[in-house]
Formats: C-alpha cells, sequence, structure tokens
C-alpha cells in the first residue's frame, strides 16, 4: 500500500487525518470537509508530494443556505484522488485561492467565481472566464432562473 | 553630407516594435473559436492571454435541468472529436452511481468503439497539426482513413460524429459480425499505412525543425497545471485512466501506456503516433476474445440514483475527463460537473508561447490538440 502512503504523508503535513472512502462506489480515494484555512497548506502539502489539480468547483445548498467549494486533485503515480470539500456560508462566499500554489488552479477558479458568485481570495486574476466580461450574474447558482 | 539610411529600413530594435495582436476568434490556427491576445515583440510573443468562452453553452445549468437519460445524447457535444469517450463516460458515471451491472460482451463493444474513436480522433489531429506546420498531403492521408472508421462507427451507431449509443447498462442493441469483420479488416489495413505516415513525415527533417525543442512542458509544470492525456506523457509521466483506474473492460486488455521524456512538440507527435498502435493492440484482443451473450443488463425504466455523489474518469483522446455528479435522490442531477482534459491542457498555453515566434506558437496549439467547445463547455 504505497499508494495510499503519499496521501497519508502529504496529509499528516497539513495536519489532517487520513480516512479512506470506498473507491468502487464514489470514484474516490479519499473524502474530506475542511475549513477554508487548511485548503492552503493541504494545497502546499499536496504540491511538494507530486498531486496533481484535477478541478475546482462548487455545488450550491440553497436549502441548507452554503455553498461547498469542491477541491479534486489526484497524483500521476497511483490513483489517488483525493476531493476536498470547503463549506462557507452563502451570504459571504469567500474561499481561499491556490492560484498561487498550482497556476492551473486559476482558471477553475475564474469559471467557479463567475458562476457561483464566489470570491477567491489573492487570486492572481479574477476577470470572468467564460461569461461575457460584463456578465454579473451567476448562472449555477440555485435561484438563477435565466429569467429577469 | 552624410547618407544614413532611412529609419524605416533600420533592423536597431525600437519601444514601439511592441505591438498587440489579436489571434482568433476565427482563426485556422486556433482550431475553434477561440480568442488570444497577444503582446508581441516583433514576431515573438511576449504574452499570450487566452480568452475563451466563445462557445460557451452552460452545459453544466442545462444538464441540472435534465434527466439522466435526456441528457445523454447531450455530453457528447462537448468533444465533438472524441463523442465515445463522453457517451461512456456519462453512462459509466450513472451506472457507478445506481450499482447497475455491465454484460461482458457490451463492454468489449464498448472498448472496441472507444478505441475506434480514439484513432478517429488521433488522426485528425494528425492531420490538422501538420497543417499547421504547412503541409498539405497528410491531411488528405489522414482524413482518408478517418473515413473508413467514421463509416464503421456510423454502421455501428447510426451517427459520424456525436455518437449516443451507449445505454445504462450495456447497448442498446446486439452487435452483428459484420461490424466486428469491418474492424478488423480496417485495423489491419492500418497497420500498413501507418508506415507510411512515418514514411511521408516522422523522419522528415524539415518536420524535425519544426517540432523539436519547440514548447517543452516541464514535467515540474505539468502537475501545476493539471495536464493529461498525451501531453502529459510526453513529458515522461505514464499517467493514463485506462491503467490507473480501469473501466470497462480495460483491465483485461493487455496494452502498454506510452512515454516520452523531452515533452517537446515532437515527444507529443511521437506519443500519439504511438497510441495508434496501442490503440490497435487492444481493439484486436476485444476483438478476438469478446463472449457471447447478453449485451444489455436488466435496469429500471426510470433512473432515479440514490443520494449521494460519484467521481467518473475516463481517458478521452485528449486527456483526463471526471464527470462529478452529485445526486439528491431525484430524477435529475443536483449537480454536475464536467472536469474536460482540454480545459486544463489549454491553460498551460500561455506559458509555453512566452518568448516563442508566433508561427511555433501555431504549431505549440496544434500540439496540445484542442476542442475548444469542449474548453467552453
Amino acid at each position: 500500500m504505497q499508494g495510499s502512503n503519499r496521501l497519508e504523508k502529504a496529509l499528516a503535513e497539513a495536519g489532517i487525518e487520513y480516512r479512506p472512502t470506498e473507491f468502487p462506489n464514489t470514484g474516490l480515494h479519499c473524502s474530506l470537509s475542511l475549513g477554508p484555512d487548511l485548503v492552503r497548506p493541504l494545497a502546499t502539502a499536496l504540491r511538494s508530494n507530486g498531486f496533481f489539480i484535477e478541478t475546482v468547483t462548487a455545488v450550491d445548498l440553497l436549502q441548507e443556505n452554503r455553498f461547498e467549494g469542491i477541491y479534486l486533485f489526484n497524483h500521476y503515480d497511483d490513483p489517488l484522488r483525493l476531493l476536498v470539500r470547503v463549506p462557507v456560508e452563502r451570504s459571504r462566499p469567500v474561499l481561499p485561492s491556490i492560484g498561487g500554489i498550482f497556476p492551473g488552479a486559476v482558471w477553475h477558479e475564474r469559471e467557479t467565481a463567475e458562476m457561483f458568485g464566489i470570491t477567491f481570495q489573492d487570486c492572481p486574476d479574477s476577470r470572468n472566464l467564460l461569461l461575457p466580461e460584463d456578465a454579473d450574474y451567476h448562472p449555477l447558482r440555485k435561484d438563477f432562473t435565466g429569467r429577469s | 553630407m552624410s547618407m544614413a539610411a532611412p529609419l524605416t529600413y533600420t533592423l536597431e530594435k525600437r519601444d514601439n516594435d511592441n505591438f498587440t495582436l489579436n489571434l482568433g476568434p476565427q482563426h485556422p490556427g486556433t482550431h475553434g473559436v477561440l480568442r488570444v491576445v497577444l503582446q508581441m515583440d516583433g514576431e515573438y510573443i511576449l504574452h499570450a492571454d487566452p480568452v475563451l468562452g466563445y462557445g460557451h453553452r452552460m452545459q453544466e445549468k442545462i444538464a441540472e435541468n435534465m434527466t439522466y437519460l435526456q441528457c445523454l445524447p447531450y455530453v457528447c457535444r462537448m468533444d465533438y472529436l472524441g463523442a465515445m469517450s463522453y457517451n461512456l463516460a456519462w453512462v459509466c458515471a450513472v451506472e457507478r452511481l445506481c450499482g447497475f451491472e455491465v454484460p461482458e460482451r457490451a463492454e468489449h463493444i464498448r472498448v472496441i468503439a472507444t478505441e475506434l474513436n480514439r484513432m478517429a480522433s488521433h488522426l485528425l489531429w494528425w492531420g490538422a497539426y501538420l497543417l499547421d506546420l504547412g503541409a498539405f498531403t497528410p491531411f488528405l492521408q489522414a482524413f482518408t482513413d478517418r473515413e473508413q472508421i467514421l463509416d464503421i462507427l456510423e454502421y455501428l451507431t447510426g451517427s459520424r460524429l456525436t455518437y449516443c449509443y451507449f445505454r445504462f447498462g450495456g447497448l442498446p442493441d446486439e452487435v452483428d459480425d459484420v461490424f466486428l469483420e469491418r474492424t478488423m479488416s480496417f485495423v489491419n489495413g492500418f497497420r500498413k499505412r501507418l508506415k507510411n505516415y512515418h514514411d511521408l513525415v516522422t523522419g522528415n527533417v524539415i518536420f524535425h525543425h519544426r517540432s523539436k525543442d519547440v514548447g517543452v512542458i516541464l514535467p515540474f509544470d505539468a502537475a501545476a497545471y493539471g495536464l493529461t492525456g498525451p501531453i502529459l506523457r510526453g513529458s515522461g509521466f505514464a499517467y493514463d485512466v485506462r491503467k490507473q483506474e480501469p473501466y470497462a473492460a480495460y483491465e483485461r486488455f493487455d496494452f502498454i501506456v506510452p512515454t516520452e521524456t523531452s515533452g517537446d512538440c515532437l515527444a507529443r507527435y511521437n506519443v500519439r503516433m504511438e497510441e495508434f498502435v496501442q490503440s490497435m493492440n487492444i481493439i484486436e484482443q476485444a476483438v478476438n476474445t469478446i463472449p457471447e451473450g447478453p449485451v444489455r443488463s436488466k435496469v429500471p425504466k426510470t433512473i432515479k440514483p440514490p443520494r449521494g455523489e460519484v467521481a467518473m474518469a475516463v481517458e478521452t483522446p485528449r486527456g483526463e475527463l471526471v464527470i462529478y455528479i452529485v445526486s439528491d435522490g431525484s430524477k435529475k442531477p443536483y449537480r454536475v460537473k464536467f472536469r474536460v482534459p482540454s480545459f486544463a491542457n489549454l491553460s498551460v498555453f500561455a506559458r509555453l508561447a512566452r518568448g516563442q515566434l508566433l508561427a511555433d506558437a501555431l504549431a505549440i496549439l496544434g500540439s496540445l490538440d484542442m476542442v475548444i467547445p469542449e474548453v467552453d463547455r
């Protein structure tokens, strides 16, 4: 089980306990729920242990009045898909940017920011990516209907 | 009286030589509606800023408003060159979410169809990339062979490009021997023609000058940008979802993951050329060992998965596609995220283009094998 050791080591560096999930049912090897302040230390640890960034996105949980920031990482040598879930208040949606650690995350964060109206703190680029540059609506929010 | 040359003829570099060049959105070199704003110093690129979204359709929101079955034909509209992989990813994701079984025969057909599609996609890339470099003949050669694959897949699925063929739990219908015979006769013929491809292009000196040491992706950058697919394998990582997290029946077949270490356009070229051979090996094994039996398991008419989340990764011709579905137990997905390979692969372009000649930047863009509707979704 050399593979999971990599993940265990990276998580230990960020001070997080490792709990595997059942891969065949979910496609994930580990699923975590973290506070926003732990995201950057974890990303730094993952970066130095050879993990790559798969995507950054979010889920709008309208009924529970919060967003969940979703970060997906994986490793090139071992299948170790890691899902990090970061709940934030819907009224004050701010997530830490990991664009300084994984430059490839910037585009994913720009997309998430425009689609959900989530601010990524210290993101090197905060322009809209896929939507028009003057778009001020957030289509992937559950209360967005497309009607004005 | 001095006879100085007029200023316009001087080769001396001056500050106002810098200018902004708008490449696209309608430009043959960008392979789709992609715009790149370039800061130029003469013919060298100082800074490249890709502008996306010209083909944005908000597919993730559309998927939220459809049932799982209604979404099936729509996912293939993202990557229209590797549509079979998207089709496969969606059915596999829903099967994983609901716990459906798939009969062995159906899995074999799925692998054959997907690998044929991968070859068709690589053929188009081969032709278009060399067209970017100024060679016209390879394009015609590649399209002749690609046409044969499209004919076979049309016979199988009824459509030529945006397939909607797989079903939850298997295939729509029994597959006849004509399809398998045609596939094998194509594979046997293509093995010979692939040699012609190598004779025509691979050893060509001009081609080497245009692709060797151009657009080098360092292994360190690969993880930072989340690169996957042939682009990554050109930089020395043997990462292939078909090996790492086998889906369909890939763990039953014997194939290698070709890699190169130089990370330049030539490395990416060599990786894709070797992938033709590996795809043919997989197809041959799949056809030779195909079992008899049903092609579809029993699944409920209405797909109503349990609450939960699922991530399904598939190796498309361009890299790793991850479909992440959050289900709230209703007939429609609560949230769908398509993590598309071209999006991550294009994000490294700004870094690669810095300091390159404009003509080389277009060659790099070609070697990344982008499908812009997939980037924009």
